[in-house]
């Protein structure tokens, strides 16, 4: 309908932070060689989850960051359109084949769900524009365990029955450990859990052996000493675990990670594709991006293009078979 | 203990112009969010969170804080007027609160609430005043055993829903339960029952099923009894010379229902994941347990609307207390709040306290704030809200239909669950009509994912061995609870009320 | 009428045990409880209670009085619902209001007109109002975009 099409007042409310920058209309200029992106055409920038999530936050920062340095000449309208775990917002985007105007950032669920559910898409079916980061996982242990590194705990988990939580089956934190406990020589029972409140009450009641989560999600724990940091799946260690190896770091690297990066339309452009890959090296050099970042204890891993999409494929392959030898997925 | 120097500090901290006018602008919004149908504090909260992204951190959070006690006040306004809840906390609300509101009590039963509401929010606040660091013990107790426990004794409550006809009321848990089985199995990542929708996965979402059975259910129900037809009433013989206020008796009868509802919502709310939702349900059950009258809930007895509503707003509280001592959400709604938290820079967790202690104190002081002042706009808001009740049902009765449907959407954007809410009032109807109970259905619904997924993680840590429920202390503890209340209380509310009289339920 | 409702219920658990048995896993392949234990549990005491039920229903078969009128405004304002819901995902929520409450007043709240009309309008511009522009929550979008 046309007057869902965004007015001064659903900014305001919808995306504040857009609307604390005036319309920029006079700065085309670094686009000037090219059609696009046009000032008239308004840009729909589906979020496949509901307000509040990670790929939420780091939509609206993205955005954020267009406005504030008038990356983008026309308007924005930012939507959430929620459902089936990002089945139904990426299958919006999936359904505008071509059209240059339809933008989406990716998370985990990218990957998974076409895994387990028939989508009609598949995450190498976009146009790929930028992997900006990944999301990693750290090995925990409770405050209040005798072990106190990572060797102690393969050390010990050959020797006796072990379980490691984690938030859902088909998902990283499923993948990570498996895979690292096959390189490491251990074997586990995996706790699948809803989410992270349940599996860390879980862990520090003493339910379970040791868990898998996002650092930003438990640094506050890790601070105080209620949880002990073993691992970090990632290849750079966020500042905050200084003095945690990474997995790569004791020779078990596993390169398996959740991709956080930026998606256009199936088929879209290639002056598009090419106009947002320019724009993306921009955002990534901002304090504000690199602020993001940190508080949000993500890895930068930045891609662009078709390295991108190689990308997303091996992943999805490695998923599936990790996910497949379990039989999580048919 | 310097608590009252901390909680000084706090008012001083929160007691500034803007900061109330913040505080007063998010409790109005926490209203109108909790009485739309499907919006719920979290969807309120997660709306307006990019709002406050702007406003200094702690004006920003007492105006989310107060849109999130805000909700839990309004939510009750619908279940009580048209019988659909306007989130999962409140469907309690929704059992004894329309028969009150049918029997032209609607004025009486919405001060109640919103007194219930204000004594549980306000007992929940002091119980964090004093006692936040004991209670972050019992949130970091609480594994998948213990978890299990609970929503066994959560099940224990559904003997009291199942309603008249037992046999009627176990087909209606099953089939809550059988709908509790759709979707990713968590522990193995199979699906089931999904068959090939990515709609399906998270399963078959609560809300949708509970503003359909309820809210869409009763209004087929009133139309087959011809409610439409009475001329120029309401769907409630409204008598102008009814009381507004809530009589003597109303006060006396429930104040008990007012602590017992206060204490139980708040250790529930504690307990990461169970939630308003549960507290509310088993207050309910409690009450009703241990009444001596029970054949009254259900019917309008002004008990069965209070013991849910003080005990989710108690709840509401409690689930500030993980988030405060531990930085985890227990509930999706502090879950935004944690996510406001990580924007604005700060690191929740056990060093919260320490290192905020004005954004903590000044939260907590603004929670009593905020509900004097939501229990103000109530009373003075009731009087507009009894006038829906005087729309004639035959126009009254479609509008409801348009809210059901519109708000159900607005939660998740999702045809299929709009799709689902249809379907749920549609058997909801039946339910009605052929005497089975639907609170035993969204009890179990709530209640039989909890259940299965806690029994599966507790085995595999256990390696299969059903001993781990003894071996561990809070596991103990429960288990002496739910003997206590089950085998004790109705021996001493039996001794008390004299023999004779059976447990009659109308569910 | 009670009965012919616990038939349909009683097919939708005889279908849904079948799946419980067919596609799903009693136990894992570690020998933990399996993805497949709680259905099939569920879905066999369903059917017990289901027949039992229904075998309750045929020995004390009284007639139940069955009005005509009072089946027949409910069963309009179902058949209202039923295309509400289908004219949301076409219309969208706006258009589909409209109509709905239209249709539904004119039928329900006879020769009322300015009323009705008035309602028609007023409520889904209150809700889009709210909805739309306030809480920024969207409302249905159409398949056709009439408006």
């Amino acid at each position: 309908m046309n007057f869902m099409a965004h007015t001064a007042a659903r900014r305001i409310f919808g995306t504040a932070m857009a609307a604390a920058v005036a319309v920029p209309l006079a700065f085309a200029g670094m686009a000037a060689a090219q059609d696009y992106p046009s000032a008239d055409e308004t840009l729909d920038w589906t979020i496949a989850f509901g307000p509040g999530g990670g790929n939420d936050i780091m939509a609206r920062s993205i955005v954020e960051i267009l406005n504030k340095y008038d990356l983008y000449p026309g308007d924005i309208k930012v939507e959430n359109r929620a459902g089936g775990s990002g089945a139904v917002g990426w299958g919006y985007l999936a359904s505008q084949a071509g059209n240059p105007y339809g933008i989406s950032t990716t998370s985990g669920s990218f990957v998974t769900t076409p895994l387990q559910a028939d989508t009609g898409w598949a995450p190498e079916d976009f146009t790929p524009v930028a992997l900006l980061a990944t999301d990693d996982l750290v090995l925990v242990v409770n405050g209040s365990s005798e072990i106190q590194n990572i060797e102690e705990f393969i050390a010990y988990a050959k020797e006796n029955p072990i379980n490691i939580g984690g938030t859902g089956t088909v998902n990283v934190d499923f993948i990570v450990p498996t895979l690292f406990a096959q390189a490491a020589g251990f074997e586990f029972d995996y706790v699948s859990f809803n989410d992270m409140s349940e599996q860390t009450t879980a862990l520090l009641s003493n339910a379970l052996d040791a868990m898998v989560g996002n650092p930003g999600e438990i640094l506050g724990l890790i601070e105080s000493g209620d949880l002990r940091p073993l691992v970090f799946s990632g290849q750079n260690i966020p500042d905050a675990l200084a003095g945690v190896p990474t997995m790569g770091d004791i020779g078990y690297d596993i390169g398996v990670s959740m991709p956080r990066g930026l998606i256009l339309a199936p088929d879209a452009p290639a002056e598009a594709q090419e106009w947002w890959i320019e724009t993306m090296k921009k955002v990534v050099d901002t304090p504000e991006w690199k602020e993001y970042i940190a508080s949000n204890t993500l890895t930068p891993t930045v891609i662009y293009g078709e390295d991108f999409r190689t990308f997303l494929t091996k992943t999805k392959n490695g998923f599936e078979e990790v996910l497949k030898s379990v039989g999580a997925v048919q | 203990m310097d608590i009252f120097s901390d909680l000084f500090m706090g008012f001083s901290v929160a007691v500034t112009p803007m900061n109330l006018v913040y505080l007063f602008a998010g409790a109005m919004v926490g209203m109108v969010v909790g009485v739309i149908p499907g919006f719920g504090p979290s969807a309120g909260l997660a709306i307006l969170l990019p709002v406050t992204l702007g406003m200094d951190p702690i004006g920003a959070v007492m105006m989310l804080a107060a849109i999130y006690y805000g909700a839990m006040y309004g939510g009750t306004i619908t279940s009580i007027l048209l019988n659909t809840p306007g989130e999962s906390a409140t469907v309690a609300s929704t059992f004894d609160g329309f028969p009150l509101a049918k029997n032209g009590r609607a004025g009486p039963a919405l001060v109640m609430q919103a007194a219930a509401s204000f004594v549980g929010g306000t007992v929940g606040v002091i119980l964090i005043t004093i006692l936040a660091p004991l209670f972050g013990q019992v949130s970091r107790s609480f594994g998948p055993p213990e978890y299990f426990l609970l929503a066994v004794m959560g099940m224990l409550t559904l003997i009291v829903m199942i309603g008249e006809n037992w046999k009627l009321g176990v087909i209606s848990a099953l089939i809550g339960f059988a709908l509790g089985t759709v979707g990713v199995d968590l522990e193995t990542g199979q699906s089931r029952y999904t068959f090939g929708s990515a709609e399906l996965i998270g399963g078959i979402y609560f809300i949708p099923v509970a503003i359909g059975l309820f809210g869409l259910g009763e209004l087929f129900y009133a139309f087959y009894n011809g409610l439409h037809r009475t001329g120029t009433g309401g769907i409630v013989q409204y008598d102008k010379e009814e009381r507004f206020w809530p009589t003597a008796q109303d006060w006396i009868s429930t104040r008990w229902t007012m602590v017992r509802g206060s204490i139980l919502g708040f250790v529930v709310g504690v307990i990461p994941g169970a939630g308003a939702t549960i507290a509310s349900l088993m207050a309910y059950s409690l009450e009703r347990s241990i009444s001596k009258a029970p054949e009254k809930f259900g019917k309008g007895e002004m008990q069965g609307l209070v013991a849910p509503e003080t005990a989710n707003n108690a709840a509401s509280s409690g689930a500030m207390i993980p988030l405060l001592t531990l930085g985890i959400p227990g509930s999706a709604s502090t879950a935004v709040l944690l996510a406001a938290f990580l924007l604005w820079g700060m690191r929740p967790g056990p060093l919260f306290m320490e290192q905020n202690p004005e954004l903590a104190w000044g939260l907590i002081a603004s929670m009593y704030l905020g509900n004097m002042v939501l229990l103000a706009i109530n009373i003075f808001a009731i009087p507009l809200f009894v006038q829906i009740i005087k729309v004639p049902y035959r126009i009254l009765g479609p509008v409801v239909v348009v809210i059901c449907a519109l708000g159900t959407f607005s939660v998740h954007s999702s045809f299929v669950e709009t799709w689902i809410m249809f379907a749920a009032g549609f058997v909801g109807f039946f339910m009605r009509l052929y005497g089975f109970s639907p609170a035993a259905l969204v009890l179990a619904l709530v209640l039989g994912p909890l259940a299965e997924e806690a029994l599966r993680q507790t085995l595999t840590i256990s390696r299969g061995s059903f001993m781990i429920f003894v071996e561990r202390a809070p596991s103990l503890w429960i288990i002496g609870v739910t003997v206590f209340l089950v085998v004790l209380l109705p021996l001493m509310g039996r001794f008390g009320r004299g023999s004779g009289d059976a447990e009659k339920a109308g569910g | 009428m009670r009965i012919g409702y616990l038939v349909v219920l009683l097919a939708g658990a005889v279908f849904y045990s079948y799946v419980a048995f067919a596609d799903l896993n009693f136990m894992t392949r570690t020998g933990r409880l399996g993805p497949g234990f709680f259905p099939r549990m569920i879905g066999g005491m369903a059917i017990v209670a289901l027949i039992w039920a229904i075998l309750d229903e045929m020995r004390s078969a009284t007639p139940q009085d069955e009005e005509e009128t009072r089946w027949s405004d409910v069963l309009v304002l179902m058949v209202l619902a039923v295309g509400y819901a289908v004219l949301l995902r076409l219309f969208g929520g706006f258009v589909a209001t409209v109509i709905f409450l239209l249709v539904a007043l004119a039928l329900l709240n006879r020769g009322r007109h300015i009323t009705n009309v008035a309602v028609s309008f007023l409520v889904p511009t209150g809700v889009y109002l709210l909805f739309d522009q306030l809480l920024n929550a969207g409302m249905p979008p159409g398949l056709f975009e009439i408006l």
